[in-house]
């Protein structure tokens, strides 16, 4: 049951991440790289201010902040520059790995004793359960510090999506969904689109950061190679999020993000229990998103192939 | 209004692509007039409209607009100013918003975009009143999205949403070419209606000699990124289709004879 938790968290923790892919490759067409980077980024900053003793919310935001300074420069380095947009995220990902270690010291941070989001949230659980350190799910024992960390965070993905949907449907959020649909049509309403998408992976990418400062304190660590793949693993969420709503709503997009982390991350528990080694996860994670990507194609050839037989 | 002085445009310079695509052009235009442009294709008539607009910035001349010089205003800056319509019906809103979302953004051109609700009951209003007046039932389908429409209907939205502020300069490219003649009847239908409610000052770029001699007041006619004719007044009103078509093969003639001449020449000396 603790696994399944487990499980359901780190979905959870990663629907940040999916998110803020969503952002970046779903709203503004934009391959960006730059996750891969700013996760760990986000993962570091706040194991750095944890261990020196600061409040996990100041850490959670400093994560936040820096992952948007992250996703800015890669908009500008594509905006103001002229990079091709892969090329952008790839350079400042490969920078943020000396970045990371500068802001870690060393290649790997634990974060054992100190407080975090989530010890503070076993805390407020305990106390809410008057001392009881499990209790009884339907049969199923359930450790109190487990569930307080879930209900925690699966609140914390709540707030951010409908923060998210509330931006989006904004005056500002528009003209960013707009410029991604049609940056020419957003231009000549007065519209800076080059603006738009410098904010727009800001944000893509301080959600990235922040589902990394989140992942850190879950697991102990922060750790300077954590954030490999990550793009992909965001991607495969989206996609199978996509495939969940089977609607390009707004609202629906979001929470088919969310649902695309948490089944993903189920599937790769499953598979792991299965006997998959834990070094093949990207190797199968990166040809079920190739799957994903070419299936639809070959469906629709195979459909037009039949209508002209 | 629009004052185009001297305005040269030439892309891709010093290479075998080389297009001057404007040579001179100058052009005054009185606030509330509504100017036709026609011309062969590649004549430079698309090109006029974008260095308006700001989609580059010309290499040589100024243009003021508005009783200011915008000639390096960028492209969205230019945006408070102008209204476009493009010849691509596809190109003028955002397919994956609905259509509310796209008339609200164009509800603020030009305006500061904020945290603020884009959507308020007394837009939605104004929207569900002049949208109901397409007569495309349109307006019990606010919340659908803009891709899922016809050309037709998202070019007759794209000019509600050009002037949904009133705009200084309307910038019209050809925006009924690529319908149907049913949809294009009743874009124009919808464009002279605007036009002559707002008093709008007008640039449209037409393919169809029969709206080039009934609507506007004035006609020029571009050739090779120049204005070679420019009708006005009494003149252009009594300007019929078949004048026009005569225009362009008088130019048809004269290009062949500039070419017959320059064989002839180039056998007798090179
Ligand atoms: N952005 C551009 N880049 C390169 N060449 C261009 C561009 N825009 C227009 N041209 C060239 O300029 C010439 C005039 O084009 P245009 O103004 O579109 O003609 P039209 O009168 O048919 O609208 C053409 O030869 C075209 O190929
Ligand atoms: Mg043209």
């Amino acid at each position: 049951m603790s696994l399944l938790i487990g499980t359901f968290t780190i979905g959870f923790i990663l629907s940040l991440l999916a998110m803020g892919v969503f952002i970046s490759f779903r709203v503004f067409a934009f391959p960006d790289i730059t996750a891969d980077g700013s996760i760990t980024l986000g993962a570091s900053v706040a194991a750095t201010l944890l261990a020196r003793g600061l409040s996990p919310w100041v850490a959670c935001v400093a994560g936040f902040l820096a992952g948007m300074l992250a996703g800015a420069c890669t908009g500008l380095l594509h905006t103001r520059f002229k990079i091709n947009a892969l090329l952008s995220g790839i350079l400042v990902m490969t920078a943020l790995y000396s970045i990371n270690l500068h802001v870690m010291g060393k290649s790997n941070v634990p974060l054992l004793s100190v407080t975090t989001v989530v010890t503070q949230s076993e805390h407020v659980g305990l106390k809410l359960a008057h001392g009881a350190t499990s209790f009884n799910l339907a049969g199923w024992e359930v450790s109190v510090r487990d569930a307080s960390v879930l209900i925690a965070i699966l609140l914390a993905v709540v707030f951010t999506g409908s923060l998210l949907y509330w931006f989006f449907r904004t005056n500002l959020g528009m003209a960013m969904r707009a410029t991604g649909d049609n940056s020419q049509m957003i231009r000549a309403l007065g519209v800076n689109d080059a603006n738009m998408i410098v904010f727009g992976l800001a944000i893509s990418n301080g959600l990235v950061a922040l589902s990394g400062a989140l992942l850190a304190q879950y697991q102990g660590f922060a750790d300077v190679g954590m954030g490999i793949g990550m793009v992909v693993w965001g991607l495969a969420s989206v996609i199978i999020g996509e495939a969940l709503v089977g609607t390009n709503q707004l609202g629906f997009t979001i929470i088919g993000a969310v649902m695309g982390s948490v089944l993903f991350r189920l599937l790769v528990a499953v598979a792991l229990r299965w006997g998959l080694s834990p070094n093949d996860l990207k190797l199968i994670t990166a040809a079920f998103v190739f799957c994903a990507l070419i299936v639809p194609q070959f469906l629709r050839k195979k459909r037009l192939r039949s209508a002209h037989a | 209004m629009l004052e185009v002085q001297a305005v040269s445009k030439t892309f891709h310079p010093g290479t075998p692509n080389e297009v001057r695509s404007l040579r001179g052009v100058d052009l005054q235009l009185a606030a509330g007039s509504w100017v036709i442009i026609i011309g062969t294709n590649g004549s430079g008539k698309s090109t006029l409209l974008n260095a308006v607009a700001g989609t580059f910035f010309v290499d040589e001349g100024n243009i003021r607009l508005a009783g200011r010089d915008v000639t390096r205003w960028p492209e969205h800056a230019r945006a408070s100013l102008i209204g476009r319509v493009f010849q691509n019906p596809f190109s003028g809103s955002s397919p994956s918003l609905t259509i509310q979302e796209n008339i609200s953004l164009s509800a603020r051109r030009g305006l500061r975009r904020g945290l603020g609700w884009g959507l308020n009951e007394s837009l939605l209003e104004r929207m569900r009143d002049e949208v109901s007046r397409l007569n495309m039932g349109l307006e019990d389908r606010l919340e659908n999205a803009i891709g899922s429409l016809s050309g037709g209907q998202r070019q007759a939205l794209t000019l509600l949403m050009a002037t949904w502020l009133r705009p200084e300069l309307l910038l019209l490219d050809e925006h009924t070419a690529a319908l149907d003649p049913k949809s294009a009847d009743l874009v124009i239908a919808l464009t002279e209606h605007v036009i002559a409610r707002d008093k709008l000052t007008t640039l449209m770029v037409t393919h169809s000699m029969h709206q080039a001699a009934n609507l506007g007041d004035r006609l020029i006619m571009m050739h090779r990124g120049q204005i070679i004719h420019d009708f006005h007044g009494a003149e252009k009103r009594r300007l019929r289709p078949d004048d026009l078509l005569a225009r362009f093969e008088e130019l048809r003639r004269a290009e062949q004879l500039d070419e017959s001449a320059a064989e002839m020449l180039a056998e007798r000396y090179i």
